[in-house]
C-alpha cells in the first residue's frame, strides 16, 4: 500500500491513533486527515483487524503438572551459593592458619618466601576473578529487572 | 468516513487481584504465592513461545523467569502491574538463550519460527471457527517471520495488551521509540501478509 498520501505527519501516528496513545493535538490532526484519506484509513482499518485477530488467539499452554515435574534450578542454585560461601570461608581460615604456621615455623627464609610467593600468586588470581565478577554484577544490564 | 477512535486500553481485569495476591505472597502467604504462580505461568509461557518459537525452550525460559520473579518478589512494588515486570524477565531470558544458541550453530534457534503451529483449538461454530482459525494461522505465521525486535514489540502490544509505557519498561527503550517501532512492526506484518496473498485479511 502506498505511503505517499501527502499527510503532513509521521506515519507512526497512525499506530498511536489506533492505540489511543496520542496527545490531543496529534489525535485531532490524525482524525482530520483520516476523514479525507482513503489510503491511511484503509491502513488503520487493516492494522485494527490484525490486532483483533491477534488478540482473539489462544495458545496451547502446558498443563500445571508439567511445570512442577520439570527439573527446577532453585535448590541447585541455593546449594551452589551456599557452597561457594562455605568454600571461601574455609579457604580463608585454612590459608590463614597455614600461613601463620609457616611463618612461625623454623623453616629457612627462602622456604618461607617460596611458600608465600605461591600463595600470593594464587591469592591475586582469585582476587582478579572476584573483582571481574563484581564488575560484571555492577554493569549487568538486567540487574534492575531482576531486583 | 470517520473511524471510531479506540480508547486507551483499560487495565487487565485481574490487575487488582494480582496486586492483592502479590502483597499476600510478599508477606509469606503460601497459597497466594501458588495462585500467583498459576496465574503467571500462562502469560510467561506464551510470551516465551512467541519469542523463542518452540515449546521446550519456551517452557525453560518461562520457568526460569518465574523462578527469578519469585526469588526477587520482595522487591516488586505492589502498586505496579506485575506482568510487565515478569515480561521483562522473560524477554531478557529469551535474549540470553538466543545469544547462547548463536554461539552454538548446531543448536541455534529458528529465527523465523512458525508460531501458528502452537495455536489452541477454540470452541464455536465449526465453519466460523475454521475461517477464523485459518486467518489466525496466516497472521501468526507472518508474525513468526518478523524480525525479533518487531515480533517482540508487536506481541507485547497487540497480544499481551501492554500500554506504551509498560512496553518501554519491558524492552528498556525510550517511550518515544515505542510508537515508531510498533508502527514499523505493524507495517512489516502488513507487508508480509500482502506478499503472502493476504490482501483481503
Amino acid at each position: 500500500m502506498s505511503e505517499q498520501c501527502g499527510r503532513g505527519f509521521d506515519g507512526a501516528l497512525l499506530s498511536g491513533w489506533l492505540d489511543g496513545a496520542l496527545t490531543q493535538a496529534d489525535e485531532q490532526r490524525v482524525r482530520i486527515h483520516l476523514e479525507d484519506c482513503d489510503t491511511c484509513r484503509s491502513q488503520v482499518e487493516q492494522m485494527r483487524r490484525f490486532r483483533e485477530v491477534i488478540m482473539s488467539t489462544e495458545f496451547a499452554v502446558p498443563p500445571d503438572d508439567q511445570w512442577s515435574e520439570r527439573p527446577r534450578g532453585a535448590a541447585s542454585r541455593l546449594s551452589l551459593g551456599a557452597g561457594w560461601i562455605i568454600v571461601a570461608v574455609w579457604a580463608l581460615a585454612l590459608g590463614g592458619y597455614a600461613a601463620w604456621e609457616v611463618w612461625t615455623s623454623d623453616e629457612p627464609l627462602m622456604g618461607k618466601l617460596i611458600v608465600f610467593g605461591g600463595w600470593t600468586g594464587f591469592g591475586l588470581l582469585f582476587l582478579g576473578v572476584l573483582l571481574d565478577r563484581l564488575q560484571a554484577m555492577k554493569t549487568d544490564r538486567y540487574r534492575e529487572v531482576e531486583k | 468516513m470517520a473511524l471510531p477512535r479506540p480508547g486507551v486500553t483499560p487495565p487487565a481485569p485481574t490487575a487488582n487481584s494480582d496486586s492483592r495476591l502479590l502483597v499476600q505472597a510478599q508477606a509469606g502467604g503460601r497459597e497466594a504465592r501458588e495462585e500467583l504462580a498459576r496465574r503467571m505461568r500462562g502469560p510467561a509461557y506464551v510470551l516465551a513461545l512467541q519469542l523463542v518459537g518452540n515449546r521446550e525452550d519456551a517452557l525453560d525460559v518461562a520457568q526460569d523467569a518465574l523462578l527469578r520473579l519469585f526469588v526477587h518478589l520482595g522487591r516488586v512494588a505492589p502498586d505496579r502491574p506485575l506482568r510487565p515486570w515478569l515480561f521483562a524477565i522473560v524477554r531478557n531470558r529469551a535474549r540470553d538463550l538466543w545469544r547462547r544458541r548463536t554461539a552454538r550453530p548446531n543448536e541455534s534457534l529458528d529465527a523465523r519460527p512458525d508460531l501458528s503451529a502452537h495455536l489452541a483449538a477454540q470452541a464455536g461454530d465449526p465453519e466460523q471457527e475454521t475461517a477464523r482459525r485459518q486467518l489466525a494461522r496466516r497472521v501468526w505465521s507472518a508474525i513468526g517471520g518478523l524480525s525479533r525486535s518487531h515480533r517482540e514489540i508487536l506481541v507485547l502490544r497487540d497480544f499481551h495488551d501492554l500500554t506504551y509505557a509498560e512496553i518501554a519498561g519491558t524492552l528498556d527503550i525510550p517511550l518515544g521509540t515505542v510508537m515508531s517501532r510498533l508502527h514499523a512492526a505493524r507495517s512489516a506484518l502488513r507487508g508480509r501478509l500482502e506478499a503472502d496473498g493476504g490482501r483481503h485479511v
